[in-house]
């Protein structure tokens, strides 16, 4: 990214405004509920991404997304590298299917999360994904396609950081979402060093026999 | 599938157990005694009053999953067993709740410690709530008869080094600590008992109270969400019931009415206080959903020199009450001392972080230990608990502010679990707190905490145990059912779980649940077979 997309050091009487602004504004699911009609009016993606063409985004055509959208999927394609770090594998390809995995099951994950954890979280794409509130509130200059990890990592950082409550609750959602949906797939296990299940076990268990 | 299985085998043998997806058009049944829930007390009640010739139904919103479910999967069993997929929440998002939805409810997913509840805190209900009836001498039967219900001893293998760890460091800074009851039979020692235990070993109600009740000819009905109790002048005539798909969260639309004599709502602290609510029962003091508890808890992890592997082995098999009950029973809030399994998925969703840090930190799972504190709240007058109210589609949410009591027992425990990790090795100790680093050394680690902001989201807070909502109690004026769980207002109601605790119980609730639905089921069959 070029450096004059960095957001600016916020110290001067904008940056105040901007944080009283935050102070009222965005307390109120009121707020948060306009963001989304409004996200919705200007073009944001609104409706769960579906399928998606396996050769366009590397995803499994299979996999039927229920509430990411194709913003939100943006969104976290921003992120995950920034949220996974090292964790992540560096070859290019490896790296974009191990992300689209991550995808799905954080998709598959929040669909049992159940209609008001789900209200909750669509406030908060839409938040981060509409670029007015995404300039103002999370302080991401471009748009996600275009950010760089570092940005990403900027940003989460400047959410964990923050004295504001709500951001470091915004935080915890978006890396807790992606961590559990990351580490806890059988494919990552060895990025913890967990073996699995006893296999002694696994051997023995009737479940674990073909139906 | 091996016929060895309870579940398995009852289904084959014909027992009455519908699964709410498959519904295809709206009807009505009828019993003696509808129950909603298959918890603790749901299963208690329903065993012990079908043993007894009353016709029963059960009716639970969560689905039927048993040991062919059962794969020692983290993600599977979250999304399936647990309630909103495990990313239920306090109001403002800053306690994490981690409770059951599936037959059996919380004691499918338990970490199976099983605690009397303490004398000191029967004793103050006593005296506080007019519940001179619970005395420690008057349950002792209850809790005897439900240790050999669900076959609860002292674990008696070696404890794993994760808890290992909790023993020696107290031993060595001069703490009690004890080895916790379990209810198992036949326990592989495996450590996958959050997830749904995989060898049947764990004895909660999926294997004990629902077959029992089974057995004895009571019907089950899974993925069938309790909407609303219908009053008819005043009693009780009907339960209104919502069948959900086969993903166990989307309504299909055919409802079900449930007619009895009697109803028992046996949903949960959060459940019950919302169907209450939604049912618009009269309250007339307000006191539904009122002082919820949660026992808050906080955490701690350290980096051993040596290998933990803290996701095997009896996930909880050693605690210390040294300060729990070290201010009084109403003094500074005290705190139980257990410790959690970790998994990847739990791992990953307890420590906070990101990017490389993150990724180092989870690479450490095999060498980490952790500590937790569960606060005693309810306690005191500046810890009256929280709020269940509804949310605009009628779901319950919990509302619970954290008082300055609290905070500081938070700090407290933050020491204690610090101190204590050291001293039993740790090479560094990491506090659940987003300012938190790794620390090396007891001092370090104490300086930091000095420092620590206590604000909600910061602090990594956790419930496992929910309490509370429909508290118990003499007086009507402050409470919502008497002794024995029966309704103040409505003549044919009981509740029959952890939500009729007027505070927090100060260990890990699933025995008194277990005890008290024995007793007051006991008594509510005498009463209904006159």
């Amino acid at each position: 990214m070029n450096d004059h997309l960095d957001p600016p050091q916020g110290q001067g009487s904008v940056s105040l405004n901007r944080r009283s602004f935050l102070r009222t504004g965005l307390g109120g699911a009121l707020f948060l509920g306009t963001v989304s009609v409004t996200a919705g009016l200007s073009g944001c993606a609104t409706a769960p991404a579906g399928r998606l063409g396996a050769v366009e985004t590397r995803m499994d055509a299979r996999y039927q997304f229920r509430f990411l959208t194709t913003d939100d999927i943006d969104l976290f394609e921003a992120l995950l590298p920034a949220i996974l770090g090292s964790a992540l594998p560096e070859q290019p390809n490896a790296r974009r299917i191990v992300i689209a995995g991550t995808l799905e099951r954080i998709d598959a994950g929040i669909h049992k999360f159940g209609p008001a954890n789900q209200k909750e979280l669509r406030q908060l794409f839409d938040l981060l994904n509409f670029g007015l509130t995404r300039v103002t509130i999370a302080r991401v200059w471009s748009s996600w396609r275009n950010v760089t990890a570092e940005q990403a990592n900027a940003f989460l950082e400047r959410w964990r950081s923050s004295n504001i409550g709500l951001f470091n609750n915004g935080y915890m959602a978006l890396t807790k979402i992606s961590n559990v949906a990351f580490y806890g797939y059988q494919g990552n296990w060895h990025l913890s060093g967990y073996p699995g299940p006893p296999e002694w076990a696994v051997k023995v268990l009737p479940q674990f026999r073909n139906a | 599938m091996s016929s060895k299985d309870r579940i398995a085998q009852g289904l084959e043998s014909g027992w009455k157990v519908t699964d709410g997806a498959t519904l295809t058009e709206n009807h009505t049944v009828e019993a003696d005694v509808v129950i909603v829930g298959t918890g603790a007390g749901g299963g208690t009640t329903a065993e012990i009053l079908a043993k007894s010739g009353l016709s029963v139904i059960l009716v639970e919103e969560g689905r039927l999953y048993y040991q062919k479910d059962f794969k020692m999967d983290e993600l599977t069993s979250y999304a399936n067993l647990y309630q909103e997929g495990m990313s239920r929440v306090t109001k403002d998002g800053a306690i994490a709740i981690l409770q059951g939805r599936c037959v059996g409810g919380s004691t499918t997913v338990n970490w199976t410690s099983s605690f009397r509840t303490p004398d000191a805190t029967l004793n103050y209900w006593g005296k506080r709530f007019g519940l001179e009836a619970l005395s420690p001498d008057a349950m002792a039967p209850w809790f005897d008869g439900r240790e050999i219900r669900h076959s609860m001893s002292p674990w008696e293998m070696d404890p794993n080094l994760n808890n290992d760890a909790l023993r020696r460091g107290c031993e060595k800074l001069g703490y009690s600590w004890q080895i916790i009851p379990r209810n198992v039979k036949g326990c592989w020692n495996l450590g996958y008992c959050g997830v749904g235990c995989p060898t049947n070993a764990k004895q909660g109600a999926l294997m004990t109270t629902i077959p029992g009740a089974l057995d004895h000819n009571a019907r089950l009905f899974h993925g069938l969400r309790a909407e609303r109790l219908v009053m008819n002048q005043d009693r009780i005539d009907s339960l209104l019931a919502s069948a959900m798909a086969s993903d166990g969260i989307t309504p299909t639309g055919i409802q079900v009415t449930l007619k009895a004599k009697h109803f028992v709502v046996a949903a949960s602290a959060i459940g019950s206080p919302g169907l209450l609510l939604r049912s618009e029962l009269p309250d007339p003091y307000e006191r539904v959903g009122k002082r919820s508890f949660l026992h808050p808890v906080n955490a701690s992890v350290a980096h051993m020199p040596k290998l933990v592997d803290p996701f095997y082995g009896a996930p909880q098999s050693v605690y210390s009450d040294e300060f729990n009950f070290r201010n009084g029973v109403d003094g500074d809030v005290g705190y139980k001392l257990e410790v959690p399994p970790l998994h990847p998925a739990m791992s990953a969703g307890v420590v906070p972080g990101h990017g490389d840090t993150q990724a180092k930190n989870l690479a450490g799972l095999p060498w980490m230990q952790s500590v937790i504190a569960l606060l005693r709240d309810g306690f005191h007058e500046d810890s009256p608990g929280g709020t269940v109210s509804l949310r605009d589609d009628g779901s319950p949410v919990l509302d619970y502010p954290i008082t300055d009591y609290l905070w500081k027992g938070i700090r407290d425990a933050f020491y204690t679990m610090a101190e204590i990790q050291f001293a039993a090795g740790a090479d560094r100790v990491r506090l659940m707190h987003l300012d938190s680093d790794w620390y090396s050394s007891w001092a370090d680690a104490k300086a930091a905490i000095d420092g620590f902001i206590m604000a909600p989201h910061r602090v990594r807070l956790f419930t496992a145990h929910q309490m509370g909502g429909c508290g118990m109690g003499s007086n009507p004026e402050e409470s919502v059912v008497n002794g024995f769980g029966e309704h103040h207002h409505v003549s044919n109601l009981s509740v029959h779980d952890a939500s009729v605790f007027p505070t927090s119980i100060g260990a890990n609730p699933q025995l008194s649940v277990y005890a008290l639905a024995a007793r007051n089921s006991t008594r509510l069959a005498q009463r209904l077979q006159k």
